[in-house]
């Protein structure tokens, strides 16, 4: 059944009165005739048909008051004589949406937490013990009352734990989380830098270094996803950089190291350590990281394994710069060594890989400028 | 006053009620000269006669049926069905019409029934007459399902559920029908709908049961008294609407619990007492829920009835389990 | 063994020859048909004493106009989206009407969803159906019918409940009777079965009315039975069974008053099965041309019950066009007026949910009835 309901007549007028029908029950109309003159509080309205059809009923008769959105005219339907509902009562709703599922067959999270009943946590959260502190003696590894209890005596005595909050707390975090899925492998060698100028910027130079070694190894400068085993290797090279600050440690993101020369490059330096200094760095600029740097050789410090974060791939380590003998042309010479640490997730960069960009990263730093 | 069974508790207390009121009428298939085939009907048609007493075609559904009728023109039929395997086909008139008239009629009609269905294993019967499934009732709004455990509280929820102005399913055990023996009064006192009954008190332990079960889980409490622990027994007697306040008070007193019924597992009242006791009872646990139940498969032939019912052994070491935690 | 290996023997046909000595007959039975005012609007048989009164006959015929009207309306409320799933009772008007008719105050109906007409006679208001039919129960809170029960949707589950309240009026020697109406669907259900062998073993004081409207919903009457009638089966039941047709809103008064009198006064259970036919679909969500001929239902339209009363009310000069005109005015008023109390009547509380389950609210449900008043507040 196809109904032509009295449409809604503008200036918030809700209802019309039938002054006079212009067609009769049988006829075939067309579409835009005028079907009927109604009148409503300000003028008189003559209603077009909105289709082609045969009228089959009126709802109303001269003198009648029709309200917006009620039948007017029912016509004969053109498509079938009456359309299946589908069902005897109510009604069945139909729908467009089409559903895409894909069943998750692996588990990605294992299985973890205490084993303590509510009455035990409920005493832990009492006693403020964190239940990752507390052995437990119960049979199967269920932390008992008496657990709890004794933890809480030794905290007592040692004073309360204070909760982690800010950076240090989203290290914490991003640390452990990357502890349990990156597959990290170090390796390490020196730089001999006996050739820098006397003041030569250090940090500059490394990122020069690592720009160079992207493009030579790009492998170590992309992203990995854990669940799709996909990757995508960044035409950029926008270089986080670790800061330690005594809020803790930032790794605030230099874009373009590739194609920034070493004014602009010790600038944006320059530029992100002040807004750490004063927190004024808009968190944009923490994130995106293609791959990182960790000159963590400022205090003390040789070789390490600095830690990835996903879904980066690679972080180049660099500790303090020293002195050190070394043999050139079997002869005993003191140079100027910088060592490096470079650790690759090896889910996507393989040894050689690794290996090639750390030998760019040698070769780059072992010249003068 | 003297001591009876609980069938014969049940029959003192149609007897009071129908002399009590006109209204009360008792019927459903061989309850009239045959007195029921449990006796549980013995001598009322005699006493009050053949109209107010009788026996109807063999039709359950008429049963149930003619109930809603009857009660809805202002009497109180208080009528059989005389196994609970049987009430199947009756379930449409009381689902469907008997649970929903007030409701549906905004209070304007309503059904003062009583519907009586001897329901349980234990006795050694052919297929279909060990029937449990207080839960179906259990699940619809609108019915009232008490479970009398013994003679004194047959008697008084009885006479209570004709006095309800409410449809009440009152499921008798038949294992306990002649099992034992109770001083009851006959002295017209109805006992409070809606409630349990404390039955031991205790301080390490609830056991919350009803029916034929309060025997296992009663006989269990003697037996852990013995080792030094102490169970509270809580008979829950009117599983809809369900007193969990009582439970509440006892567990947060015991910190553990085991409910024992003989109906499957799955779906179980007791798995409703568990998830309820999770909501409101969860800090005063020590140890998970226990429930013990007949096991989720048809109840077998009578050949392996004692093993699917829940015995005292069980009940035991389930309460054990709550206690090593 | 294996099927391959199971040789099939032909069954031999042999005619079973019975032995005429043992074919005795213990039960005779005819049922009856019985029609007086047929479809062109003539008398074919003797007018009973009502219906010389042409009040009584306009009386019928007002209430049967008003019911088609009404069901009209609330056919096209529905298709506007104002009222929900509508069972019309379509061509089926005179078995309502007559039973309204002919039912004492005092007496219990068990309606089936199709008799509006007697639930009007009897105190329901159109504004009541409307509620039903628009999901608020109110409607079938009656305020000026304190006996009948509502509407019954679960088929035939009515009358078993027809046969507890009759019961009641034979225990306590009451002057009433129950009149229960199923369908001809509801006759192949184990609760119709079981009622009418109830009601016959006990010699209730019952009416058993059969509109028997040829569908349930897809399935034709021959569908349902191999019984040449559906009042035979009282037959089986041990009480008489009759048919007339439903479309004669005169014999319908007159076998209905016939027979709620002999149950009146202690003589049993009749059951009349009345021939009409749904000239509507099922339910407004049901299309039955679906599986029923366009013009089997054209031919139907000739038999329908007013235009024959219209007819012979007109013959003897008791109804003018003038009548017709007035009371078709009369009615759209009325029905206007009710469904305008209809739309006007807003949903009730949410917590009403839990108010009529109980005679008074168990403590177990209080929590649950403030949980849906705090949602009910805090959806937009």
């Amino acid at each position: 059944m196809d109904y032509f309901k009295l449409p809604d007549l503008g200036e918030g007028l809700q209802e019309a009165e039938v002054i006079e029908w212009h067609v009769s029950i049988g006829e075939a109309v067309k579409q835009d005739q005028t079907l009927v003159s109604v009148e409503t509080a300000k003028a008189i309205v003559d209603l077009p048909s909105p289709q082609d059809g045969r009228i089959l009923k009126f709802y109303g008769k001269a003198g009648d008051i029709i309200h917006v959105g009620d039948p007017l005219v029912e016509f004969e339907s053109k498509t079938a004589p009456e359309s299946d509902t589908g069902t005897v009562v109510g009604k069945v709703e139909i729908g467009d949406a089409v559903v895409t599922e894909r069943p998750i067959t692996e588990s990605h999270s294992s299985v973890s937490g205490f084993k303590a009943t509510p009455a035990v946590r409920a005493l832990a959260s009492r006693f403020k013990v964190d239940l990752a502190m507390v052995k437990p003696s119960g049979k199967d590894n269920i932390i008992t009352a008496d657990d709890v209890q004794r933890v809480a005596k030794v905290i007592k005595k040692s004073g309360e734990m204070v909760p982690l909050k800010g950076v240090r707390r989203t290290m914490s975090l991003t640390m452990g989380q990357a502890n349990r899925e990156v597959v990290p492998v170090t390796i390490s060698d020196d730089a001999d830098i006996n050739s820098w100028k006397i003041h030569e910027d250090i940090s500059v130079r490394l990122i020069r270094a690592i720009a160079v070694s992207c493009k030579a190894e790009p492998s170590l400068n992309a992203w990995f996803d854990n669940h799709a085993i996909a990757r995508i290797l960044h035409k950029n090279v926008d270089l986080g950089v670790a800061v330690d600050t005594d809020h803790g440690l930032f790794v605030p993101v230099l874009r373009d190291v590739v194609n920034r020369d070493p004014v602009d490059l010790r600038k944006g330096l320059n530029a992100i350590k002040e807004a750490i200094k004063y927190r004024s760095i808009p968190p944009e600029e923490m994130r995106g990281s293609t791959i990182t740097l960790s000159n963590f050789g400022t205090f003390a410090g040789r070789y390490a394994n600095p830690v990835i974060v996903p879904p980066t791939v690679a972080i180049q380590g660099a500790g303090k710069i020293r002195d050190q003998i070394v043999p050139v042309g079997g002869q005993p010479e003191v140079h100027r060594i910088l060592p490096l640490s470079l650790t690759f997730d090896h889910r996507a960069v393989t040894g050689g890989e690794a290996a090639r960009f750390l030998a760019t990263m040698l070769n780059d730093l072992g010249l003068p400028d | 006053m003297s001591e009876i069974t609980l069938v014969d508790a049940v029959n003192m207390g149609l007897a009071s009620e129908m002399e009590a009121d006109p209204n009360v009428v008792v019927f459903g298939e061989d309850v009239g000269v045959n007195g029921g085939v449990f006796r549980a009907t013995a001598n009322l048609q005699k006493r009050f006669g053949s109209q107010r007493v009788f026996d109807t075609p063999l039709s359950e559904t008429l049963i149930a049926g003619m109930s809603v009728g009857m009660a809805v023109e202002g009497l109180k039929p208080v009528a059989e069905i005389q196994f609970m395997g049987f009430v199947y086909s009756a379930i449409d008139q009381l689902i469907n019409h008997a649970s929903r008239i007030r409701n549906r009629t905004r209070g304007r009609l309503s059904c003062p029934m009583v519907l009586r269905v001897p329901f349980g294993g234990g006795i050694h019967a052919p297929e279909h007459h060990s029937e449990s499934t207080e839960a179906i009732f259990a699940h619809i709004p609108g019915l009232r399902v008490v479970i009398p455990s013994s003679p004194s509280r047959a008697y008084g929820l009885l006479l209570a559920a004709i006095r309800d102005p409410d449809p009440v399913i009152f499921m008798e055990p038949i294992r306990v029908y002649r099992l034992v023996k109770q001083e009851v009064a006959d002295n017209g006192e109805a006992q409070p709908l809606d409630v349990c009954f404390l039955l031991r008190e205790g301080t390490d332990v609830t056991l919350v049961s009803w029916g034929a079960m309060i025997q296992e889980a009663m006989t269990a409490a003697e037996k852990l008294a013995e080792s030094g622990v102490n169970a509270e027994v809580i008979d829950v007697a009117t599983i809809k609407p369900l007193d969990m306040q009582t439970i509440l008070d006892s567990v947060a007193k015991t910190g553990r619990c085991v409910i024992v019924h003989e109906a499957a597992r799955t779906c179980g009242v007791g798995a409703e007492i568990a998830a309820q006791l999770s909501e409101q009872g969860l800090m005063s646990l020590f140890a998970a829920v226990e429930r013990v139940t007949g096991y989720d498969t048809v109840m077998p032939l009578f050949n392996l009835e004692k093993e699917y019912m829940p015995g005292v052994d069980r009940i035991i070491t389930a309460v054990k389990r709550t206690l090593e935690g | 063994m294996t099927s391959q290996n199971v040789k099939i023997v032909k069954k031999k046909h042999t005619a079973f020859v019975l032995d005429q000595q043992q074919v005795r007959s213990s039960v005779h039975f005819k049922i009856l048909f019985h029609q007086i005012l047929n479809a062109d609007g003539l008398i074919v048989d003797n007018l009973p004493e009502f219906a010389r009164q042409s009040e009584q006959l306009i009386a019928l015929y007002r209430v049967m106009v008003k019911t088609r009207l009404f069901d009209e309306k609330a056919v096209s409320l529905q298709r506007r989206g104002q009222l929900g799933t509508y069972a019309s009772s379509l061509g089926q008007e005179a078995i309502g009407a007559a039973i309204g008719s002919a039912m004492a105050e005092d007496d219990v109906l068990f309606p089936g969803y199709r008799e509006y007409a007697a639930q009007f006679l009897r105190g329901v208001t159109m504004t009541d159906i409307l509620l039903y039919w628009g999901g608020n129960e109110q409607g079938m809170n009656f305020k000026w019918q304190q006996y009948d029960f509502p509407i019954c949707v679960p088929i035939a589950s009515q009358a078993p409940q027809a046969v507890g309240a009759a019961y009641a009026m034979k225990l306590r020697d009451e002057n009433r009777v129950v009149v229960c109406v199923v369908g001809d669907g509801a006759t192949s259900k184990g609760d119709f079965y079981e009622a009418i062998n109830a009601a016959g073993t006990w010699g209730l004081p019952i009416v058993f009315i059969i509109n028997n409207n040829g569908w349930a919903i897809s399935m034709p009457r021959e569908a349902q039975t191999r019984a040449k009638t559906l009042a035979q089966k009282a037959i089986a039941a041990g009480f008489p069974g009759e048919q007339v047709d439903g479309n004669d809103v005169i014999i319908l008064k007159h076998r209905i008053g016939q027979a709620l009198s002999k149950a009146r006064c202690g003589a049993g259970p009749t059951l009349i099965e009345a021939l009409t036919y749904r000239l509507c679909d099922h339910t407004t969500a049901d299309a039955a041309s679906r599986y029923r001929s366009e013009h089997e239902l054209k031919e139907q339209w000739q038999y329908e019950p007013l235009r024959r009363l219209k007819s012979y009310l007109h013959k003897i000069g008791c109804w003018s066009d003038l009548d017709e005109q007035n009371l078709l005015a009369s009615c759209h008023e009325q029905i206007e007026k009710a469904v305008n109390q209809y739309l006007d009547t807003p949903s009730q509380p949410p917590e009403s949910m839990f108010d009529y389950l109980y005679q008074s609210i168990p403590a177990s449900l209080k929590e649950q009835r403030k949980s849906v008043i705090h949602w009910s507040k805090n959806s937009v």
